[in-house]
């Protein structure tokens, strides 16, 4: 995985016609993929709101939006890991660890804000085990959260001894049964959290220095960018905004079970990638990154509301996961950089 | 008195990851021996052989793709189809001499997907890996409309019943898969182009290899290498569905990192790989035979993959500081 070399700066040197240049900004851009990813979305919601009434009703939107916001913020998380140069596999596993830790403490009767306090801890202790491997101890990400993620997966089986949990209190489920004029407060979450990770990247120093090290480890130790402290962060915050999910979860779900987290994991690393943001890290958009992740759940409410089988609606959002990230790479022309 | 030969031999392969893999495996032998010595009963030996030969087919092709810098995470979904195709297609009646080399070459052929993605259109191996593997599974459940295949044909079953003291064919395939590896890897002109080339592809297309050849050859291997393992997988269970081996990929990855493989590329070995599968599989194996709850084999297995990975990553910490990302990649 190689860093994408300045073959647009080689561009601005040359003294190349206007046009060529103009085009030459835009193909470099990192605005251009989630462009297009919002284009063919919008289309797509055009086709789809010709061809069945339901989907511009505000139910199904309401509907949308809260799975939506669950996978959304595990991919803000997971946006900072990858542009740290990282990958968290444990992610859906922390989720599962956070969801039954709620599950736990429910079941003792203990009151909501320490029900909520619980599972947020639990997902921060899981992110920052995670990070100390792989921050102080400088382990390849992948594999540490490879295992790390078997490991997680058996201590939330352990926590719940393998039962699920019911009976929440009310307190707990206000989180899916809320709304502020029509929004599901669980979507307003997801947008002030999104908000909050937009600033922390563009005005931060801690943001900066999650782009630095992401671009090039090495330069930024040399440079003498806390590297191990800015790592611990990235995995810190995304155990706690994956432990944040799990509430969310059990309040929709109203239930806690250790296999909850399946699948939010891939849809995340998915959602990233498909905004556009090089899997090797560098760079980062947290807008780019709610297109991602709107774009798979609108799709995927579509495809539903078309009568699509749900089998193929699977297999086509894998499709559009290709499809864009291959066009991304092809309008770049940045491909002999990476590999 | 130690011999100057055994001293030797000692001191050049004592930081080797092998060694510390070797040790591990004596370690929890040792335990065993004590906890459980019916771990090392003739039936329960022939029963880890068995369970051995499916994962570390597929692990010799995953092997491959490591080797080669990249990832591969739709090889779960490979098998679950491979396999289903095999069932149905021995169940409307083809015979074997016909399904088999059908089976195989499924699975070459969406190696071959794999490949071009990653080959041709240039998408990072992870993502291209991660659309396919939801491609695959989503046409094969589509296929399957999520039922279960409860019957496998007659010769199916004879591939996968146990003769031969408690083995069965898997464990000779497997022995075979690893042979003919041993081969390609190190006597042929593209075994060592896998090698250059994950190292350095930079460095490797200097060198006048071409960044196609090993890339089409790591993840047709390992597609090939998949249905090969599908073969037995389906023999063994005895039935088959779409959702079979799902997040098998991630065992598989792990099998391999835990016997020292560099997923940057360009470091790994047959016999590390080898001896990752004997250690998931014979500490999954012994915490049945302690009669474990399920969730301390989780832990378990997490725990010693974050050892292997410890214990690999150690000797190059200094390395990977030194170096910078880009120049290993």
């Amino acid at each position: 995985m190689t860093l994408s070399s300045p073959a647009s700066l080689e561009k601005f040197g040359s003294s190349a016609p206007k046009f060529a240049e103009r085009m030459g900004v835009l193909r470099a851009s990192p605005h251009l993929q989630p462009g297009v990813v919002t284009l063919l979305v919008l289309f797509f919601c055009v086709y789809v709101g010709y061809r069945s009434g339901d989907f511009w009703s505000a139910l199904n939107w309401q509907l949308l939006s809260q799975p939506l916001a669950e996978a959304g913020l595990v991919s803000i998380g997971m946006m900072f890991v990858i542009a740290s140069g990282g990958i968290d596999l444990s992610a859906g596993a922390i989720v599962g660890v956070a969801a039954v830790t709620a599950g736990v403490a429910a079941h003792h009767s203990l009151s909501v804000p320490a029900i909520e306090a619980a599972a947020l801890s639990a997902g921060l202790l899981c992110g920052a085990f995670n990070g100390v491997l792989i921050g102080v101890f400088r382990l390849s990400a992948i594999l540490v959260t490879l295992g790390s993620m078997i490991l997680f997966t058996g201590v939330a089986l352990a926590i719940s001894t393998g039962s699920s949990f019911s009976d929440f209190p009310n307190g707990l489920l206000w989180w899916n049964d809320a709304t502020l004029s029509g929004v599901p407060v669980e979507f307003l979450l997801f947008l002030a959290t999104a908000a909050v990770a937009a600033i922390l990247l563009r005005y931060t120093l801690w943001g900066h220095y999650v782009i630095a090290v992401g671009s090039n480890r090495v330069a930024a130790r040399y440079s003498g960018y806390p590297v191990a402290l800015t790592l611990f962060c990235v995995y810190a915050l995304q155990g706690l905004l994956c432990g944040l999910t799990g509430i969310l979860l059990v309040a929709r779900l109203a239930s806690a079970r250790a296999d909850m987290g399946q699948g939010l994991m891939l849809m995340a690393i998915a959602a990233v990638v498909l905004g556009g943001a090089p899997i090797a890290g560098g760079s980062a958009s947290v807008i780019a990154t709610v297109v991602g992740v709107a774009a798979f759940y609108i799709v995927q409410d579509g495809l539903l509301l078309l009568d699509v089988p749900p089998f193929i609606q699977h297999a086509l959002t894998s499709v559009l996961l290709l499809v864009s990230v291959a066009t991304g790479n092809l309008l770049r022309g940045n491909g002999e950089d990476r590999q | 008195m130690k011999s100057p030969g055994i001293s030797t031999w000692l001191r050049a392969n004592f930081h080797r990851h092998e060694t510390k893999l070797a040790a591990l495996l004596l370690l929890l032998g040792i335990a065993l021996a004590i906890a459980a010595p019916r771990f090392f009963s003739s039936v329960n030996l022939a029963l880890l052989a068995r369970s051995m030969g499916v994962l570390l087919i597929v692990s010799v092709g995953m092997l491959n793709v490591i080797l080669s810098g990249g990832i591969d995470v739709s090889a779960g979904a490979i098998l679950a189809v491979v396999s289903v195709v095999l069932v149905r297609l021995g169940n409307h009646g083809l015979s074997a001499s016909a399904v088999l080399p059908l089976g195989l070459l499924t699975g070459a052929a969406l190696g071959a997907v794999n490949a071009a993605l990653i080959a041709e259109l240039r998408i990072p191996p992870i993502v291209a890996t991660l659309g396919t593997a939801g491609l695959f599974r989503g046409l094969l459940l589509e296929w399957t409309q999520g039922e279960w295949e409860s019957s496998i044909p007659g010769w199916l079953n004879a591939v996968g019943s146990p003769r031969w003291g408690g083995l069965d064919a898997s464990v000779l395939a497997a022995a075979l898969v690893v042979l003919a590896a041993a081969w390609i890897l190190h006597r042929t002109q593209i075994g060592r182009a896998l090698f250059r080339f994950g190292d350095s592809p930079v460095a490797a297309a200097r060198t006048g290899i071409s960044r196609r050849q090993p890339i089409y050859f790591a993840y047709v291997s390992l597609g090939l290498l998949t249905a090969v393992g599908a073969v037995f997988y389906a023999a063994q269970l005895g039935a088959v569905q779409g959702n079979a081996a799902n997040g098998y990929e991630l065992t598989v990855i792990a099998a391999v990192v835990l016997g020292g493989a560099d997923i940057l590329g360009g470091r790994g070995s047959l016999v590390g790989t080898f001896f990752g599968v004997l250690l998931l599989c014979s500490l999954q194996q012994a915490l049945v035979l302690l009669h474990v709850a399920t969730f301390w084999q989780n832990i378990a297995t997490g725990a010693i993959v974050l050892v292997g990975v410890i214990l690999s990553a150690a000797p190059h910490i200094r390395r990977r500081v030194v170096l910078p990302q880009s120049a290993s990649a």
